[in-house]
């Protein structure tokens, strides 16, 4: 079916430039080459490699394993039938997720959990121990207070911290 | 599995009928076959319900019911920190300096914040919530209004910003204009509060002025209790409070009571009355606010006692003259004037509550906090006559508080200071269901307030209950609610050793750890010692010991901590006592290494635990170590080596010569 699509796609092509008297008049005929297209997934999936990567469980499983060996990273309602605002929501956790990234560079260990609750807005990360408690929490401060006056509702940070990534395989 | 009993339900639907009717017969004819007992049971049962039901009226219940009712079914954690940290071990605060430590820095995050929002309005303006927030919204720190004018005046005094005021009031002045009444009053209202200085903010405040005011209150208060007296604002000679409030055409009573009550607030109290006395020149009636800063500052205007109680009087009789209703705070500012009144205290005291109680004003904790002020004086612990506070307490049991006077977080405080002083147990209980009621562990006050009153209630405990109750407690206030100091763990050492539960000793060692206390010297030393003190089974022996290595690896971990005669030999005896000896002969290389001299009775035992585990090469180190160190007791111990030990002849010849008389070691 690719194949198919994508040579009539080039036949329209040719048509298109053939009607612009460009292509005839010059020496050399130009042409498009386009191969098949491989419909290969490749979104949040880390291929196979020398054995020295390390991958955490959110990593080192594809996306495809949601609901059967993951869980959600953004938990809200939007998504049922009826109830308006996702595409705010996926862009407001956009935003949270580079915010907490670069609050707290270098400190997180997994991704950043979304949940809302009410009208309350749950983050949830696991950090590495980095930097000495009494910084974590002016960053904690900071973070919430921060985002409550961006959105307008109550956010809460809930914080665990680790020594190191925890390693799920290698690969 | 659906399928089936879909079928099922279709049967029954379409034979319902069927069903219905044979179930009926079903009944009707077990019904003929009831015995005569039950039937005679009908007919009882028939006659009771000829009685009138009663039916009970509805009972409406709260919309939060539910939620209180589960919320009764769970009580306080105690092994779970403070809500406001995060729920993680790295992040949980361990000693009182990390928790100030850590929600400072939390609040210092959201100062941060804050200072971000207001700075940069036109990203936080957009408005999702519903209904709307307004302290999310970004507040307005910036002067939007530079016209002269009094709406600019105005934006000046809402945003608080003194100086600026100030100087737009005299812009106003200057250009002719004439400022409202209601404008200047409030004008005067805030110069009043701040003392004429820009409120602190998050910015340094100004430093040359807050140098000045903290040198002059170093002179007059030397024995500052913390910082904060430090930062005390001095009221100064013609600021700009006064300059304004003489240039004013017509005063009234609202523009003298903010200067005299700023004046009290901030030092200047002979001059407060002067102004008073103006007042009343001018034929003005003060408000009770007045009244309520004037007497509070009566104790520091008059020296002699009954000068002081004589001029309250006086300006009650004032207040009465201008019909001025007296509140709670009036009574409180008496009562609390009476502190400083000595001997007069007892006999006025009461008749001030008698007032109280005639003009049906309820007192509050700040006044029970006064009563018992004066009738206990601070410290002696005579023979007090403690039936006022069982009577307070019996009085106030049950009632929650609310926060009606500055004054009311030392009541609890004073209150289980007094059951520490006079000893008494049941009165602490009392006071601290008081605490338990409602919300009244909301009156006790800041950190440093908790702090101190959980730490009497704990001492008393201490020194009064048994062991297993001292230890329940423990387990219930330390540490979710309190961090004890080492007077605390002192005096947890001390109950330990009433009861004789020093096998619990290594399990508070551990908590001393936790708590950051195991720097302070001398308090680790008494816990060596208690534990050195006498021989126990071998079990707490071995635990014993395992923790007196644990103290010895927390000394040489730290730099500041000198070793002193007494610790080494306590540590080295209780490694003696459980036969680790190897490291107790490090010991004694670190008796040599610190200069300290180890005593005889150490050596002796020593050497009998040598000989208990056969260690004859050890006997012959340990003599030759005691010469080393020139004691007297070197001649005994080599005799006592070569009489009990299987020595060879090299040892027994280096041990003959110490056998000799130790000037002969000398030469």
């Amino acid at each position: 079916m690719a194949a198919s699509l994508s040579s009539s796609g080039c036949a329209r092509l040719m048509t298109a430039l053939a009607r612009s008297s460009v292509l005839y008049n010059s020496f050399e005929s130009r042409s498009l080459h386009v191969t098949a297209v491989c419909c290969k997934n490749q979104a949040a999936r880390i291929r196979i490699g020398k054995g020295d990567k390390p991958l955490t469980y959110e990593q080192a499983h594809h996306p495809h394993q949601i609901a059967h060996r993951k869980g959600w990273l953004s938990q809200h309602t939007s998504n049922l039938k009826g109830v308006e605002g996702a595409a705010e929501r996926t862009v407001e956790d956009v935003f949270i997720r580079r915010f907490m990234f670069g609050t707290f560079h270098g400190c997180l260990a997994n991704e950043v959990v979304i949940k809302r609750r009410g009208n309350m807005l749950v983050v949830c990360a696991l950090m590495l121990q980095k930097l000495p408690p009494q910084k974590f929490y002016f960053l904690i401060g900071y973070s919430e207070s921060l985002l409550s006056h961006f959105y307008k509702c109550p956010v809460k940070l809930d914080i665990q911290t680790l020594q190191d990534k925890a390693v799920y395989k290698y690969l | 599995m659906a399928a089936p009993c879909r079928h099922v339900g279709h049967h029954i639907k379409r034979n319902g009928r069927f069903l219905r009717i044979n179930l009926d017969q079903l009944f009707a004819s077990r019904g003929f076959r009831w015995t005569s007992a039950l039937q005679q049971q009908g007919a009882e049962v028939h006659k009771e319900s000829k009685e009138p039901i009663v039916i009970p009226r509805k009972k409406s219940w709260s919309s939060e019911a539910v939620l209180e009712a589960l919320a009764s079914t769970v009580h306080r954690d105690p092994t779970a920190y403070p809500y406001q940290f995060q729920d993680d071990p790295y992040l949980s605060p361990r000693t009182s300096t990390e928790f100030k430590l850590f929600s400072l820095s939390q609040e210092s995050g959201r100062a941060a914040a804050k200072y971000f929002v207001n700075n940069n309005p036109k990203f936080f303006t957009k408005d999702f919530a519903e209904p709307h927030i307004p302290c999310l919204m970004p507040e307005s720190v910036a002067l939007r209004l530079e016209e002269v004018s009094e709406e600019a005046l105005k934006e000046r005094i809402t945003l608080r910003k003194v100086s600026a005021a100030v100087e737009m009031y005299d812009q106003l002045l200057q250009a002719g204009t004439s400022v409202s009444m209601e404008t200047t009053q409030e004008l005067l209202d805030l110069i009043c509060l701040y003392c004429d200085k820009n409120p602190v903010q998050e910015g340094a405040p100004e430093v040359a002025d807050a140098e000045e005011a903290g040198e002059e209150t170093k002179r007059r208060k030397p024995k500052g209790r913390r910082a904060a007296d430090h930062l005390r604002t001095i009221w100064k000679e013609n600021n700009n409070a006064e300059r304004i409030f003489n240039v004013l055409p017509e005063k009234d009573s609202r523009c003298y009571s903010a200067l005299i009550r700023g004046m009290v607030k901030h030092g200047a109290y002979s001059k407060a009355f002067s102004l008073y006395t103006d007042l009343l020149n001018n034929r003005l009636s003060a408000d009770v606010h007045t009244f309520n800063a004037l007497i509070s500052a009566v104790p520091d205007v008059r020296d002699k006692f009954n000068e002081r109680w004589d001029l309250i009087t006086e300006l009650l009789k004032q207040m009465n003259e201008q019909k001025v209703r007296p509140n709670l705070l009036t009574f409180n500012s008496v009562l609390k004037a009476l502190r400083r009144c000595g001997f007069l205290a007892k006999t006025y005291a009461p008749q001030t509550l008698n007032e109280m109680k005639a003009l049906g004003i309820a007192p509050s904790l700040a006044t029970y906090d006064h009563i018992l002020a004066v009738f206990y004086k601070l410290g002696s612990s005579g023979p007090n006559n403690t039936d006022i506070i069982q009577d307070m307490l019996t009085e106030l049991e049950g009632t929650s508080f609310t926060c009606q006077d500055p004054h009311d977080v030392f009541f609890f405080s004073s209150a289980i200071r007094i059951c520490l002083d006079s000893k008494d147990l049941e009165l602490g209980y009392k006071v601290h269901s008081l605490v338990e009621v409602g919300d009244n562990w909301r009156l006790l006050g800041d950190s440093y307030q908790q702090s101190v009153y959980y730490g009497r209630f704990f001492s008393l405990l201490c020194m009064m209950e048994h062991i297993d109750v001292v230890l329940k407690w423990y387990s219930r206030i330390i540490p979710s609610l309190y961090y004890p100091n080492p007077q605390g763990m002192r005096d947890l050492l001390q109950a330990l050793d009433t009861d004789g539960r020093l096998d619990l000793l290594p399990t508070i060692w551990k908590d001393i750890k936790t708590l950051g206390h195991d720097n302070k010297v001398d308090l680790v030393e008494e816990l060596l010692s208690l534990m050195a003190r006498e021989e126990h089974s071998p079990e707490v022996q071995e635990s014993f010991a395992a923790c007196a290595l644990d103290v010895k690896s927390v000394f040489d971990g730290r730099s500041n901590m000198e070793w002193s005669t007494s610790s080494l030999s306590h540590v080295t005896t209780l490694l003696l006592r459980a036969n680790k000896l190897q490291q107790a002969w490090d010991m004694l290389l670190l008796f040599k290494a610190k200069n300290k001299v180890p005593s005889e009775v150490l050596l002796n035992n020593f050497l009998s635990v040598c000989q208990s585990s056969g260690a004859p090469k050890r006997a012959v180190e340990l003599v030759q170590l005691a010469a080393a160190f020139c004691l007297p007791a070197t001649p005994v111990l080599a005799k006592t080596a070569l009489a009990e030990f299987q020595l060879t002849d090299e040892q027994r010849s280096i041990l003959s010569e110490f056998e000799a008389s130790p000037e002969k070691e000398t030469e």
